[in-house]
């Protein structure tokens, strides 16, 4: 597959071998090359793409370990950052989604993840705040804004239930961890409040994050459907 | 004046008799009886039915298709064939341009139709006599056409109404079956008229001969009707995507460029930059994501607006999370105020992005202020900071809530919690 015009090729991936290889997926050039400049030094913009197609051919060539992903995006069939998640399943085992938006309407927000992207932050984010991000999806775990975890919180419920590792609820720790995030904390910080490590606490918010893919508990389904997510 | 005559939606075949009805002020059954019994007299009542049918708009139908009035009592005056009054067609944007343009043609068909009516009314008046030797051989084939017309007419005046030929329309079953049945009869009394002999051969013959006609005609207007049907479907969405675009842009222009003038003029201030950039955004936002904030209720919604101000006052972004939602009580007021004033000292003091976080469950609300600032000790807190111990903590107390304040080198943190269905302090007393 060839790889489109926009797609700006900066070297081979041999280049930096720790390299985070990283394509950006976003229709405004401007804050494409604002996101680039903001990168951290170890994470390697590899491509950028424009549209629905152009992301999900750029994806497919690169092979990159994140894709930094608008949830608005012209082309295809009009649906945006979740297209291309859909478009790229084969990659979904290496390539990692972490959504980037500036709407933090529940409906973008909660589609994209569903769809199987790894994190959602808005753009208004600092260099350093979105570097780790990448880092951290990167690594197999999954980033929550405030606001994402707000939604959790009111799709799920907040009241506490006895009942541990079930799809449908959520447990008490991971409701613990949810309402720090929301509150504005950092993962470190969550770790400190709860006297735990921040590795539990990336297990914990990567269950949330799992059983906010998959759950089809009834609550949720009605909460999407309230909001016009299905 | 009186009020303007329209076809009455609730009709039986055209509307006609319940619009006059309620136009004059009379029972719908006597206008009905009168319509009815007129139709002896010479026809005169298919005439005058016929007539309003076509002149009168259905109600809730365009207005601007120079309709004629009644006079109060009764009289149909005509000012169709007087040019229409300007005023009602020349409108101050180019939407209405349009409109009043398919004004114009409609009319011209309209005019048409009423020469067609009224010469047939005159015929009718004059031949009156004529009528009564009529034989039942020529009646049976005029009745047969006259209904099949206002069959199909029933079709054509259905679909005007639905806005021009509203193409789901045109779909319904019932639609095509008025307009096939209205068809065939007109065919059928139109043949049984021509051959008059009755015999079946010869209309046979004949039928497949106008067949044949009719089909050839269809032949040949068929890429042209199909071509003038996509030119008008194309209008039609041009026109729908035009008002929007003309409605985006006027609120683009009120809201968004205004700002950026004004960012532009206090360039050389980042705070006022920044608090100009925020409430535009928040104010965008709000208009985009209208109907998915629409299940907040009036606490969140409150706290919202509070915060809202804030970040206008102090130029700084206050981001605010919330979870599910409560009524805005009089009890819930003092918790409204103290958020307030925690954001307040946390923009103040701490001068940094403050996150407010407020979860409304079934035991109580519970509201979170966090700046990022860099912070100071609870302890030791001066005793002139009423701001904090008056404020926050002591309107909470006061209230029946409670209030924490937590605090370290890397931020400040508000806790607010106010019970539900408690009875506060003020009244027990």
């Amino acid at each position: 597959m060839s790889v489109p015009d926009s797609a700006n090729l900066t070297g081979p991936p041999t280049e930096a071998a720790a390299a985070i290889r990283v394509v950006i997926v976003d229709d405004h050039a401007i804050f494409r090359s604002g996101l680039k400049a903001d990168l951290d030094a170890d994470i390697q913009v590899v491509a950028e793409a424009s549209t629905v197609e152009e992301a999900v051919a750029a994806v497919t060539a690169q092979a990159p370990d994140v894709v930094l992903l608008d949830v608005h995006l012209p082309g295809g069939r009009g649906q945006g950052g979740r297209e291309v998640v859909a478009g790229c399943t084969a990659q979904l085992g290496h390539t990692k989604f972490l959504a980037l938006s500036v709407s933090d309407a529940a409906e973008d927000v909660v589609s994209v993840i569903r769809a199987g992207a790894r994190g959602y932050v808005t753009k208004s984010i600092s260099g350093a705040e979105i570097s780790d991000a990448v880092r951290r999806v990167a690594g197999g775990d999954a980033v929550f804004s405030p606001r994402l975890a707000g939604f959790v919180l009111d799709a799920f419920g907040t009241s506490e239930v006895a009942v541990e590792d079930e799809l449908d609820k959520l447990s008490v720790r991971e409701l613990e961890v949810m309402r720090l995030i929301a509150r504005g904390y950092s993962y470190k910080e969550v770790a400190k409040a709860l006297f735990i490590s921040i590795k539990t606490v990336e297990t914990h918010v990567s269950a949330v994050l799992r059983k906010l893919q998959l759950s089809s508990r009834h609550e949720l389904t009605r909460w999407a459907a309230e909001r016009r997510l299905l | 004046m009186s009020p303007k005559m329209y076809r009455s939606t609730d009709r039986r075949v055209a509307g006609v008799c319940a619009g006059l009805a309620e136009h004059l002020g009379l029972r719908v059954g006597l206008v009905r009886a009168i319509m009815a019994a007129s139709c002896f007299v010479f026809g005169a009542g298919v005439v005058f039915y016929a007539w309003l049918w076509i002149l009168v708009p259905l109600e809730g139908e365009e207005q601007s298709l120079g309709t004629p009035l009644l006079d109060a009592d009764g009289t149909p005056y005509l000012k169709l064939f007087r040019p229409a009054p300007e005023s009602s067609f020349i409108a101050n944007s180019d939407t209405r341009e349009a409109t009043a343009t398919q004004a114009g043609r409609s009319l011209g068909i309209r005019e048409i139709m009423v020469g067609a009516v009224l010469v047939v009314a005159a015929f009718a008046l004059f031949s009156g006599p004529l009528i009564r030797t009529v034989n039942v051989g020529t009646l049976i084939p005029i009745t047969v056409i006259g209904i099949g017309a206002v069959l199909a007419w029933m079709q054509l005046d259905a679909t005007r109404r639905a806005g021009l030929l509203n193409a789901a329309n045109i779909g319904t079953p019932l639609a095509i079956v008025r307009f096939s049945a209205g068809i065939g009869l007109v065919i059928a009394g139109v043949l049984i008229a021509v051959s008059g002999s009755g015999s079946w051969s010869l209309a046979w013959s004949s039928a497949m001969a106008s067949l044949a006609v009719l089909a050839g005609v269809g032949l040949v207007l068929a890429p042209w009707a199909l071509k003038f049907w996509r030119d008008f479907q194309k209008e039609r969405t041009g026109r729908i995507r035009q008002t929007e675009r003309a409605e985006i842009a006027a609120h683009l222009h009120d809201s968004v460029l205004q700002t950026l003038a004004l960012i532009q003029k206090r360039a050389d201030s980042p705070q006022d930059v920044t608090r100009l950039a925020r409430a535009q955004e928040r104010e965008l936002r709000e208009w985009i994501y209208h109907d998915a904030d629409e299940t907040s209720g009036a606490l969140v919604a409150r706290i919202k607006s509070v915060c809202a101000e804030i970040e206008d006052l102090h130029g700084l972004a206050v981001e605010v999370v919330a979870v599910g939602d409560a009524e805005l009580t009089e009890q819930r007021q003092p918790l409204v105020q103290a958020t307030r004033e925690a954001v307040l000292n946390g923009v103040r003091h701490g001068g940094t992005t403050v996150s407010v976080y407020v979860e409304a469950g079934v035991k109580g609300v519970e509201v979170f202020v966090r700046d990022r600032g860099s912070g100071f000790d609870v302890e030791s807190m001066p005793a002139d900071r009423l701001g904090v111990r008056e404020s926050v903590v002591g309107r909470m107390q006061r209230n029946g809530g409670t209030a924490g304040i937590m605090s370290s080198s890397e931020g400040t943190e508000v806790r607010l919690y106010l019970p539900i269905g408690e009875p506060t302090m003020e009244d027990m007393k």
